[in-house]
């Protein structure tokens, strides 16, 4: 026959075992998981940088088109969603007066473009894609682009030249601005 | 503990009290009974579960433009739980977020959390805790040591988050997404 001192010991025991079940329980609960959505949008780019914003000719040379300018090294990055093309476009604000000396000008016909050794053209087309001036614009290159190549970049060689062949200048400085935009189409 | 254990634990106790009570006049028994409620432990995002940056830009730190606002409520033992944590993690880190086959990894995601752990920007590079998070992928956000006084209680907590592109490849233009999930253990 057990002790009642037994007795309490075993029922102690018994009780023990069921809080030590309760204790392993607690121990690395988990809650639920809620979570957080993340969106971030990278836009679309397009850049044109050229490596000087100077191009000079020392002196004209009048009946002569070996009046070529200083080169412009032109960098064109784009990191596009979508498109065909990425087209550089050289352009003057007003085309008969591509160049300036007082009231002497160089109309955009006589001033001709061209990138990475190609023929010289004249600055004489349409606008390309809404960008240039109608008689006065150029296009410089046109870089097809797809899904493999929506994000890229090349660096071309402009060079620039005075066409005077048949023509004669006043002596003085000519001045002008020949834009360059690149557009996506 | 489900009842059916508990419940073959009480009959086990009573086996053992009668056992030792035969052939003996009748004597008061006592008869303890143990009942265990279950902890309960949940995390709630009050605001700030969708975060949008419109205009991402490369080489730069990106906020999020709203801290994300947290509550964490518990009912524990005090005896049966020393502390109690709230995780943040994605599950693969190396792909926390993605746009199309590009990936951006954990490290470039960080964390703040002002009340809790870390104070400052942090990657999201930490290891699991208790468990809970993915390696090199986590991080922890808070850790309340838990008392009597704190058995059951709740806090509210803001979690700010940046993407840090800085020294990153250029991103390509497109959308970039991903899921952080938010999640509190014991230990």
């Amino acid at each position: 026959m057990r002790s009642p001192l037994k007795n309490a010991l075993v029922g102690a025991t018994a009780l023990l075992l069921v809080g030590a079940g309760n204790a392993r329980a607690q121990v690395g609960t988990v809650s639920n998981i809620p979570t957080i959505a993340l969106t971030a949008t990278k836009e679309a780019t397009l850049t044109v940088t050229p490596a000087t914003s100077v191009a000079s000719l020392a002196s004209i040379t009048d009946g002569s088109n070996a009046n070529v300018f200083t080169p412009v090294s032109i960098t064109t990055e784009w990191n596009l969603t979508a498109g065909s093309s990425v087209d550089l476009i050289g352009w003057f604000g007003t085309p008969a007066q591509a160049l300036a000396n007082g009231s002497d000008f160089i109309p955009s016909s006589r001033v001709e473009g061209r990138v990475n050794a190609a023929a010289y053209a004249p600055f004489t087309g349409a606008a390309v894609g809404g960008v240039g001036v109608a008689g006065g614009s150029l296009q410089l290159f046109s870089q097809a682009v797809a899904a493999g190549t929506f994000f890229g970049a090349r660096t071309d060689q402009l060079e620039l030249r005075l066409d005077l062949t048949g023509a004669t200048t006043r002596a003085g400085d000519y001045t002008g601005t020949l834009n360059l935009q690149a557009v996506v189409q | 503990m489900t009842a059916v254990k508990f419940g073959i634990k009480l009959l086990a106790l009573s086996v053992f009290l009668t056992l030792g009570a035969r052939g003996l006049l009748a004597q008061s028994q006592v008869i303890s009974l143990a009942a265990a409620a279950p902890s309960a432990l949940t995390v709630t995002l009050q605001s700030g579960a969708v975060q949008t940056i419109a205009g991402v830009t490369d080489n730069a730190l990106n906020n999020f433009p709203t801290p994300v606002v947290i509550q964490t409520a518990w009912n524990v033992k005090p005896g049966q739980t020393n502390t109690v944590n709230l995780v943040a993690y994605f599950s693969i880190p190396a792909q926390a977020m993605t746009g199309g086959a590009v990936q951006i990894p954990s490290s470039r995601i960080q964390g703040r959390m002002t009340t809790g752990l870390p104070v400052a920007f942090t990657p999201i590079t930490q290891n699991a805790i208790g468990g809970v998070g993915a390696a090199g992928g986590s991080l922890a956000l808070f850790s309340v040591v838990i008392g009597g006084a704190n058995k059951t209680a709740s806090r509210t907590d803001n979690l700010d988050l940046r993407l840090d592109l800085v020294g990153f490849p250029t991103l390509p233009a497109g959308a970039y997404a991903g899921v952080l999930n938010i999640r509190a253990v014991t230990q």
